[in-house]
């Protein structure tokens, strides 16, 4: 699923080959590993960073750049924006999940008073698309799932949109449909689609494989072989294997998805609620066969993604028709149930896993067969734990995308991840049980990664890990503790397309602008660290502007690549800022370029040609009004190396036996993500991954009508999502691990921190506290007593 | 309204106004202390001197709409009037006829209290609170609780934790808990848990919630 | 949400002189505006009955208590007699919603909450109790639903405060402009799919609720009242229990048990109350009366797990009103 997105960016980096120097970096963990390396880059890269400590900005905490805009309520989201004339659009949505639509008659709804256009969808975006169109000769899109857009209308109000979109009649021929993903795969299963189809991912990933075979509804196996699995079970001296099954979850962002467009006849300016400008942008161009240049995207706040949020999508398309058929700008918000139901979910998964190992440990096989839902969609592979956590000697994952007449996927934090990790690591966990082992030594055995290593002695050492009991089910009465652990893996993407442009002022004051997108990751903080460092100004002094593409381009904040494409970007454009600045202030100084130094916010003299000035009094010696430098991403500097980070989570449950109540008490969260630019946001992420890993692992699930296909749960009270009262003691433990690739050294976060490992964390932490295995999600009372009750059915038969 | 940003237009309600010049009658001192018999008369007063309607005062019921109609909603201190049909919601009428977007419209359904706003004090959740039923009561949101240029303390503290990431829960959250802390100046953690039991964030920023309404209470706890 | 006429009223008379031709009475309108978003119903006229302020208040007398309805939970849940006194109405009253919706939500409409089966409160469905032939939940996903007492729909009551009030024994008064008053008791109140599915209560569309009327327990009276969900931060109950214990020293004398989440509208375990009558209050004798309160369920292809929580439920809370166990953790806080 995101091997594409790997590959295309070691294309790129694979371009370039600039003149190198060596250089000393720092390379491995604080008080672990730590040492310098020889590194080669290219000869205009800005000197090496000494390891966070040693930095005054970066790596230290420094206040969000925009939580007074946040917590004022001034922050303005795309949902907020009102522009003059502005009209309201509202989606006409099919109330069938399959069907051919005969007819859409719209003329009640344009003679309502307050409407003042209607747009006919022609071209539907998301739903997998069949690799031979001539299987379908139809007028309308095909409706695959109830709640896909089928018109719109737009109004003066919001009242009036949503009164017209309900006079909009749509006769539908209805087709058999299927919404589960047992009956999905039956050989007499209504099909969702009349051959095969597939699916395009998105900038965050997401999309599944393309040239694989598809059987009925079933698109796959995409299967990957090392060795012989079959030769590595017969090698085992233990063999373990778990059936395990993950729910479809929703996205939930708060924000929903939408846009303000506005169609003007030289410029398309679009407010969206994105991950990636650049990708509204440029699919908005590629759809109305408009120049790039013709479309402006902003994005000063957006309110969560998780994965979701990139390309215009149905909404951004809708309403930039809407737009340019009334003249006027036109806001379109989905509701909350749209939002549930069209714009994007993790998919589900049903996963038959064993794993063959040694009596000391090491592995000889793994082996999983997996198939999954993502609706009309694909992308529902989830092997990627079990191909890139552990050294193997041989390993086969099948990986089957089934469809059913539901809303497609699409990426969502760690695609595929919590998923895979959920059965590899309870069965990582049963497989310590069965070797007699601790389950920290299993892994010690079997995962090289050298940064993890560090992470599980972290946890070894940790007073949660040593208040562990290794004997399952010992705790007494009906509500029972326990502790377990697992871990997690991510991958190093490198987006290319990451641009900044630094300006200093004749003032002094200082800007950085990126058509980056912060979404609440905090990267305009980090923006403006940056340059501080540089400079030796405060942060809270240098003015970010991002968001919007006139801005130099910006990565697509999706697979945790935000920080760690851009920030290298940042420096070396504020770097090399700095020394055009001095090269130019130096004639009026009387001094030359050479002798002059940007030192703790002053420009000095090396030969103590005249005391220090500060980066102010400098600044006004400028010869003109600005100096700006724009930088773009260099490639990583040893791309080879270190493509996976991760991190190793703790939980600590008590379970009440009684009612099947699972409580997280407290989670030890111990991660990596290169150089921490901002410990206190990057804390910030990882709480956020574990809460949305426990709400997923306890609580959500979406909820499908077998009979009519349509969700039962559409809303966020029976869509059931973690609050204050679920949330545990959490303690992260931030590893700097320094990786030599960049002149900012920074990883990502977003995909890693939590989420992918605390459904197996929690389920083997029910293990150690009941000594029974819970394998499905959401682990609900109704889940955990029937596993609790087969158990004991169990135990009474042996 | 000195809170929004410059390029936002003015809405019609605001136009109307500033053309009018009839701005910003404070009615705190008649309606101080006022229980629900005051405020139920207030509504009556506020609405009547709007109202083209004309029912006999004595027969207790004034009907209004379908149509929109002008009343009178006292937010942050200042009256403003807005012309609003009867099903408009407080959040509505909020965002859409005040441009205050600062409350947020996530669930519209009550579940999420991304909409809070006090209304005489008391948190609840704007979108199920139709804009009338504010008529006569004062309505505080997040653009009214900071002391002039100072932010409140809640909203400081907020910004010190980091107890936020896409900040599109953080003025719900601040409301709620600046509400807590008026009634109770020193809550405990799980009092903090509970005055938020109905605030939803995705981004889970719970833990620094906590922990900036605890420090904003003066409270030594850090988390 | 419909277009509509707002019948603002300041007095019981003017709002009985509202109420005809469909119109609807609201209250804070969290349960009527949720259904009308919904797109479930589309009232002509609301009649807004929230600045009545002679329906508002709590009185406590000799009798008992007199609370209007349009007192709020939070007003009832935080009243420091009924704290002390009523314990189970406190309770059950104040773990309903969240908190911001206890702020706004009044008794009279908490009680006269639609169920909110997922079925009935989604415009697609039309279900029998929309007044068409077919329940959806039967065949369909009924995880949250009833597993005692449905008949033709198992909806399960939605109010939490009605489960205090079943079990305090009140009643609630009614009032039409042509009929007068009348008082119902909370058992009577509440309407049985198998009457008439199309609607909850007894109350009539031209009829208002003007009280509810709950007498003072008797002397030695303890009880509580604890709600299950699968989350704590407000959620729908899987389970509940209400437990009113007259005691004589150690013996029960009288037990009163009610349960919400089990069936369409509250109901009364006469089992589970005969297992702890005349007896001790111990572990045992109330693990009995929670195995008594689902004799003879029936639960549908999704909630049999209903049939562990409930007894857990109800033992639990027997020994919270006997002061033999503290709240539960695993009950809402
Ligand atoms: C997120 C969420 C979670 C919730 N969780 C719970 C829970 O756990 N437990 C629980 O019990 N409830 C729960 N509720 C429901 C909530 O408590 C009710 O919606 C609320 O109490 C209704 O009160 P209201 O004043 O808003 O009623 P309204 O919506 O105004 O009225 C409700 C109904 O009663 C009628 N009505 C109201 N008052 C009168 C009167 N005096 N005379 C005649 N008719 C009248 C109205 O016509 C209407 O049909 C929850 C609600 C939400 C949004
Ligand atoms: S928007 Fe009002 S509670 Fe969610
Ligand atoms: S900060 Fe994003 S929802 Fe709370």
């Amino acid at each position: 699923m995101t091997t594409h997105v790997k590959e295309d960016a070691l294309l790129a980096q694979a371009a370039d080959a600039p003149e190198k120097k060596s250089v000393e970096m720092p390379v491995g963990v604080p008080g672990y590993t730590l040492q310098n390396e020889t590194i080669e880059v290219p000869v205009t890269e800005p000197p090496v960073w000494p390891i966070n400590k040693d930095l005054k900005y970066v790596g230290h905490t420094a206040e969000r750049y925009d939580g007074p805009a946040k917590a004022s309520g001034r922050a303005r989201y795309t949902s907020d924006v009102q522009l003059p004339g502005m009209l309201y659009a509202k989606l006409v949505n099919a109330t069938v999940p399959h069907a051919r639509v005969v007819s859409i008659d719209t003329s009640a709804a344009e003679k309502h008073p307050g409407v003042k256009g209607v747009h006919v969808i022609q071209h539907i975006l998301g739903p997998a698309v069949l690799r031979d169109p001539s299987l379908e000769q139809v007028r309308y899109p095909v409706v695959r799932y109830a709640g896909q857009p089928v018109a719109a209308v737009a109004a003066m109000t919001p009242y009036a949109a949503e009164e017209a979109a309900k006079l909009v009649k749509v006769q539908y021929q209805t087709l058999p449909f299927v919404v589960d993903l047992d009956k999905a795969r039956e050989p007499d299963a209504p099909q969702v689609f009349p051959g095969a189809a597939d699916q395009a991912g998105s900038a965050g990933g997401g999309g599944g494989p393309h040239n694989v075979p598809q059987t009925g509804n079933i698109h796959g196996p995409s299967i990957k072989r090392v060795g012989d699995y079959e030769q590595g079970l017969k090698d085992a001296d233990v063999v373990v294997e778990g059936h395990y099954l993950t729910q479809v979850q929703t996205h939930s962002a708060l924000e929903t998805h939408g846009v303000v467009a506005d169609w003007k006849p030289d410029m398309l300016t679009v407010w969206a609620s994105t991950q990636g400008t650049a990708s509204v942008r440029e699919e908005l161009a590629a759809f109305f066969r408009i120049p790039l240049s013709q479309v402006r995207v902003i994005t000063e706040y957006m309110g969560g993604g998780f994965g979701a949020k990139f390309g215009p999508g149905n909404p951004g398309v809708v309403a930039a028709a809407l737009s340019q058929k009334t003249g006027a700008p036109v806001r379109l918000m989905l509701d909350r149930r749209e939002e549930h139901l069209s714009v994007g979910n993790r998919p589900s998964s049903d996963q038959r896993i064993r794993i063959g190992a040694k009596k000391d440990g090491p592995l000889t096989a793994i082996h999983l067969v997996a198939y999954g839902t993502a609706g009309c969609g694909t992308g529902a592979g989830c092997s990627g734990p079990a191909q890139n956590l552990y050294q193997y000697a041989s390993l086969h994952t099948e990986e089957n995308d089934v469809f059913i007449n539901a809303g497609p996927a699409s990426a969502m934090r760690a695609p595929g991840h919590p998923q895979g990790a959920f059965a590899l690591e309870q069965t990582m966990d049963e497989l310590a049980v069965k070797l007699n082992m601790d389950p920290l030594e299993l892994r010690d055995k079997t995962d090289s990664h050298p940064v993890r290593r560090v992470e599980r002695q972290i946890v070894r050492e940790s007073a949660l890990w040593k208040s562990r009991n290794p004997v399952a089910g010992a705790s007494q009465g009906p509500v029972k503790r326990g502790i377990g652990m697992a871990q997690s893996v991510w991958y190093r993407f490198v987006n290319m397309n990451s641009a900044a442009e630094v300006r200093i002022h004749q003032d002094g004051s200082l800007e950085v602008l990126s058509a980056v997108q912060d979404i609440g990751s905090g990267i305009k903080t980090v923006m403006a660290q940056i340059l501080a460092e540089q400079f030796g100004v405060p942060p809270a002094q240098i003015a970010v502007k991002v968001g919007d593409t006139n801005y130099p381009v910006g990565p697509n904040s999706g697979g945790s690549v935000t920080t760690l494409s851009l920030t290298p970007a940042v420096r070396d454009a504020a770097w090399q800022a700095s020394q055009k600045f001095l090269a130019d202030i130096a004639p009026a100084l009387g001094s030359s370029p050479g002798d002059l130094v940007l030192v703790g916010g002053e420009v000095r003299s090396r030969s103590d040609k005249f005391q220090p000035l500060s980066f102010r009094r400098a600044a006004a010696k400028m010869s003109s009004a600005q100096i700006s430098v724009q930088a773009r991403r260099i490639p990583d500097y040893d791309p080879k190396n270190y493509l996976t980070y991760g991190g190793v989570d703790v939980a600590e449950v008590e379970v009440d036996t009684e009612i099947g109540r699972i409580r997280v008490k407290r989670v030890l969260s111990v991660h990596d993500c290169g150089r921490p630019m901002n410990p206190t946001q990057t804390i910030s992420q990882i709480n956020g991954g574990v809460i949305q890993g426990i709400s997923y692992t306890l609580f959500e699930h979406r909820l499908l009508d077998p009979g009519y296909g349509l969700m039962v749960n559409p809303d966020l009270d029976r869509y059931k999502i973690a609050g204050a009262l679920e949330i545990p003691d959490i303690d992260v433990r931030l590893v700097e691990a320094y990786i030599g690739q960049s002149s900012t050294d920074a990883s990502g976060i977003g995909e890693a921190a939590g989420v992918v490992s605390i459904g197996a964390a929690v389920g083997n932490a029910v293990y150690n506290a009941t000594g029974v295995r819970v394998r499905q999600i959401p682990m609900t009372p109704s889940v955990v007593l029937a596993a609790l009750h087969a158990a004991r059915q169990g135990e009474e038969m042996a | 309204m000195s809170e929004r940003s410059k390029d936002q237009p003015m809405s019609a309600e605001e136009q109307a106004k500033a053309s009018s010049g009839r701005n910003g009658i404070s009615r705190r001192g008649f309606l101080k202390g006022a229980g629900l018999t005051a405020a139920g008369t207030a509504l009556l007063e506020g609405v009547q001197a709007f109202s083209s309607e004309t029912e006999a005062k004595e027969t207790g019921v004034r009907e209004f709409g379908p149509g929109p109609v002008p009343v009178r909603l006292h937010v942050n201190g200042t009256e403003h009037t807005v012309t609003i049909e009867p099903r408009t919601t407080l959040a509505e009428a909020l965002r859409i006829n005040l441009g205050m977007t600062g409350t947020k419209i996530v669930c519209d359904r009550g579940s999420c209290s991304g909409c809070t706003v006090l209304l005489d004090k008391v948190p609840v959740n704007s979108c199920m609170v139709l804009a009338m039923d504010a008529v006569g009561h004062h309505v505080t949101t997040i653009e009214g609780i900071s002391q002039g240029s100072e932010p409140h303390p809640v909203q400081a503290a907020f910004v010190k934790h980091d107890a936020m990431q896409c900040g599109y829960c953080t003025p719900g959250m601040v409301m709620s808990c600046a509400a807590l802390l008026d009634r109770n100046p020193h809550p405990t953690e799980q009092d903090v848990r509970q005055a938020v039991a109905g605030n939803l964030c995705r981004c889970g920023t719970y833990p620094k919630v906590f922990a900036a309404t605890l420090d904003a209470a003066g409270s030594t706890r850090n988390a | 949400m419909n277009s509509f006429v707002l019948a603002e009223c300041t007095s019981v008379s003017a709002a009985l002189s509202q109420l005809n031709n469909g119109a609807v009475v609201k209250a804070s309108g969290v349960d009527l505006l949720d259904r009308m978003k919904n797109g479930i119903e589309e009232p002509p006229k609301l009649v807004n009955i929230r600045n009545i302020s002679e329906l508002r208040g709590i009185r406590e007398t000799d009798q008992g208590l007199t609370i209007g309805p349009l007192t709020t939970l939070a007003e009832i849940s935080g009243h420091p007699a009924i704290q002390s006194r009523y314990q189970i109405l406190s309770d059950s009253c104040g773990h309903a919603a969240t908190p911001h919706i206890r702020n706004m939500a009044t008794i009279g409409g908490n009680l006269l909450q639609h169920v909110q089966c997922w079925y009935y409160r989604s415009e697609e469905f039309s279900c029998i109790r929309k007044g068409k032939e077919f329940c959806f939940a039967f065949g369909g996903l009924n995880q949250y639903h009833a597993i005692m007492d449905y008949g033709s729909c198992p909806s399960v009551a939605p109010s939490s405060a009605a489960v205090g009030l079943l079990a305090l024994n009140a009643s609630v008064e009614l009032q039409s402009a042509r009929r007068g008053k009348r008082t119902v008791g909370i058992k009577e109140f509440y309407v049985v799919p198998d009457a008439n599915p199309t609607r909850f209560t007894v109350i009539e569309p031209d009829e208002l609720m003007t009280a509810i009327v709950v007498p003072k327990p008797a002397p030695g009276t303890r009880s509580a009242y604890q709600k299950y969900g699968e989350k704590e931060s407000f959620d729908w109950a899987i389970a509940d229990a209400g437990v009113l214990l007259e005691m004589d020293g150690d013996i029960c004398r009288r037990a009163v048990i009610t349960m919400g989440a089990a069936s369409p509208v509250v109901r009364r375990s006469a089992q589970a109350e005969a297992a702890l009558t005349g007896k001790p209050v111990t572990e045992e004798t109330a693990r009995a009366a929670g195995r008594a309160s689902v004799e003879g369920a029936q639960p549908l292809s999704m909630n049999a797990y209903k049939l562990d929580l409930f007894p857990v439920a109800v033992y639990r809370t027997v020994l919270l009103a006997a002061g033999k166990m503290g709240r539960d953790p695993s009950a809402a806080a």
